[in-house]
């Protein structure tokens, strides 16, 4: 046993066992190599037989090109303040409640309350689509950014997730003592609470953060005026076209990828432990 | 008076009420109004515009003769079975391996595999037509070299569902492998050391310890992708927008189809809370029944 540590002998077994994982990720990894090479071809390039595995002669066409014939910078502007805002409000809102129901069990109604946030959880969205289309209709948000951010914005899922975090790791002594200092309420959760969780928000925000960046139906539901556009639908919209610029939307695909795949691999682990935090729960 | 006690703890507690009040009062606005006016639709013929007609039980019978959605629910069903089984257990094997101590790069291969379910579906949807293209495409082209006649992936009513089983296989595998990793990582390793000094084999261990409580693992990834296949929409709108035809419209494209392009406001509303109750109640049945059969076995 000893000597087999020291050694490690490869063994055929983990040969095979890692040309499998490399056969795996290459393949994983195509799609984005196939998008990333496709921005830099013209069309007549991108369908060419054979293909071309590298772009000869490479084009940055595509980027001026949809940079000049779309308004992408400023669905770019749109995706990135809705994204933010619905961000930052998730993780306010979500955190405070989940200090609340983390710190305050006494409260009446307290176990109630929490056991129908959890509730909620159940309600599939396909339910609820057209009323809440024709709610933000009623209040005029139609076209507006309020309509991406504020229905999805404070969700169940978020405040389980900050709750455990919070009753976890923040100490009832820190909260009593800064509670005889004089500190508020509100000061313990934004004083005290807030740095602690940092983690579990950075978490929370990545989840956030994907699912609103990517997020076509509901965008393209609500959005009227080519002005207001968040990238998946400028994206979308561009391949119906008549004779779709195949090179152009890889080019405007490219530039809605990447920002996500940074911010993932920035916050990956975080993200993953948010995602196997509802699976261990069941 | 008697209220006066419990008034007094309310407002001793008026904190913790008004901390978690955003909460209830945006899901009273859009959570339980819409719950209960879908439920009202579902009785009445509407589009929005004219007048609210009430049509009683209507809807429900309209729905017994709607061939697109009986056809929707069986593509849905059988693109789930063209793509769950091989996912989940290309998941559990990559968590295998991603969980065995002498395997190097393993960010490397985790970040790899998990990537594809973070990005934005409506580009790699587009990037998948591209490589589906039946005359240009590269994996035609691809499958040509290797002497295996052209598919035409997206433009026959007998591939599109394959298609779609491809990219979702594609996009989801990782994040099961994932979550598969984690009940990996929660099986004590002393189970493992007890079974070697019993002289257990590594097909003994992997079918008396690993599958035995992987159990709720697999029952938690198999109902996400249960609910992950009825209601998808991305994935089918933009690669195939549900055709050719309707050989690939699941129930969440359907949905969509009659609720914003041909304003069935009432219908819509009836099917959606339909299939919701339905599968909630085949949810509850899995569930009770699985751990029925873990009670038993324990």
């Amino acid at each position: 046993m000893i000597a087999s540590a020291q050694v490690r002998r490869v063994t055929p077994q983990q040969i095979a066992m890692y040309t499998l994982l490399i056969v795996a990720a290459f393949l994983f990894m195509f799609p984005f190599y196939w998008l990333l090479i496709s921005a830099f071809k013209t069309q007549g390039q991108i369908f060419v037989n054979p293909p071309q595995w590298i772009p000869s002669p490479a084009t940055g066409k595509n980027f001026s090109d949809i940079y000049q014939q779309t308004n992408l910078l400023r669905a770019f502007a749109n995706s990135v303040v809705t994204s933010a805002l619905s961000v930052f409000l998730s993780l306010f809102l979500c955190s405070l409640a989940g200090y609340a129901f983390a710190k305050y069990p006494e409260a009446p109604g307290h176990d109630k309350l929490y056991a129908f946030v959890l509730g909620t959880m159940l309600i599939p969205g396909a339910v609820t689509l057209i009323p809440t289309f024709l709610v933000l209709v009623n209040l005029h948000w139609i076209d507006t950014y309020w309509a991406l951010i504020v229905p999805g914005v404070v969700g169940a899922f978020g405040i389980f997730w900050m709750r455990q975090y919070i009753a976890a790791n923040v100490p009832d002594d820190l909260i009593a003592a800064a509670r005889i200092d004089g500190c508020s309420e509100f000061g313990i959760y934004w004083r005290i609470v807030v740095p602690i969780v940092r983690p579990a928000l950075a978490a929370l925000g990545i989840m956030q953060l994907i699912g609103s960046w990517n997020n076509l139906m509901w965008a393209f539901i609500v959005l009227r005026t080519p002005s207001m556009f968040t990238l998946p639908v400028v994206i979308y919209l561009l391949n119906g076209e008549m004779r779709t610029p195949y090179g152009m939307l890889m080019a405007g695909g490219l530039l809605t990828t990447l920002p996500l795949v940074l911010a993932f691999l920035a916050f990956q682990k975080q993200f993953i432990s948010g995602i196997t935090a509802g699976a261990v729960k069941m | 008076m008697t209220t006066g006690p419990r008034a007094a703890e309310i407002w001793r507690y008026r904190h913790f009420y008004l901390f978690v009040s955003p909460f209830f009062l945006l899901f009273a606005v859009f959570g339980l109004y819409p719950l209960l006016f879908s439920a009202y639709l579902s009785f009445v013929k509407w589009d929005g515009l004219t007048q609210m007609q009430w049509v009683g039980l209507g809807n429900f019978r309209a729905m017994l003769d709607d061939e697109i959605l009986w056809r929707s629910l069986m593509n849905t069903l059988v693109i789930g079975l063209l793509y769950v089984p091989p996912m989940l257990i290309m998941a559990f094997l990559f968590a295998q391996l991603l969980n065995s101590q002498w395997l190097k790069f393993k960010g490397f291969f985790r970040a790899a595999l998990f990537l594809p379910c973070v990005t934005p579906m409506v580009v790699i949807a587009i990037v998948f037509g591209l490589i589906f293209s039946p005359e240009k495409g590269v994996l035609n082209y691809v499958l040509a070299a290797l002497h295996v006649k052209a598919v035409p992936w997206l433009t026959s009513e007998d591939w599109s569902k394959i298609s779609v089983a491809i990219l979702v296989v594609w996009r989801w595998t990782g994040y099961n492998m994932v979550l598969m990793l984690a009940g990996l990582q929660g099986i004590p390793g002393d189970y493992y050391e007890a079974a070697e000094v019993d002289g257990a084999t590594p097909f003994q261990r992997m079918w008396h310890i690993t599958l035995p409580l992987m159990r709720p693992t697999f029952r938690f990834c198999g109902l996400l992708s249960l609910l992950g296949t009825i209601y998808m929409f991305d994935e089918v709108f933009v690669l195939t927008n549900g055709g050719p035809g309707t050989s690939s419209t699941n129930f969440g494209l359907y949905l969509f189809q009659l609720s914003f392009d041909n304003f069935k406001f009432g219908y819509a509303s009836c099917v959606a809370y339909s299939v919701a109750i339905v599968v909630f109640v085949a949810t509850l049945i899995i569930n009770r029944f699985n751990r029925g059969e873990e009670g038993g076995a324990a």
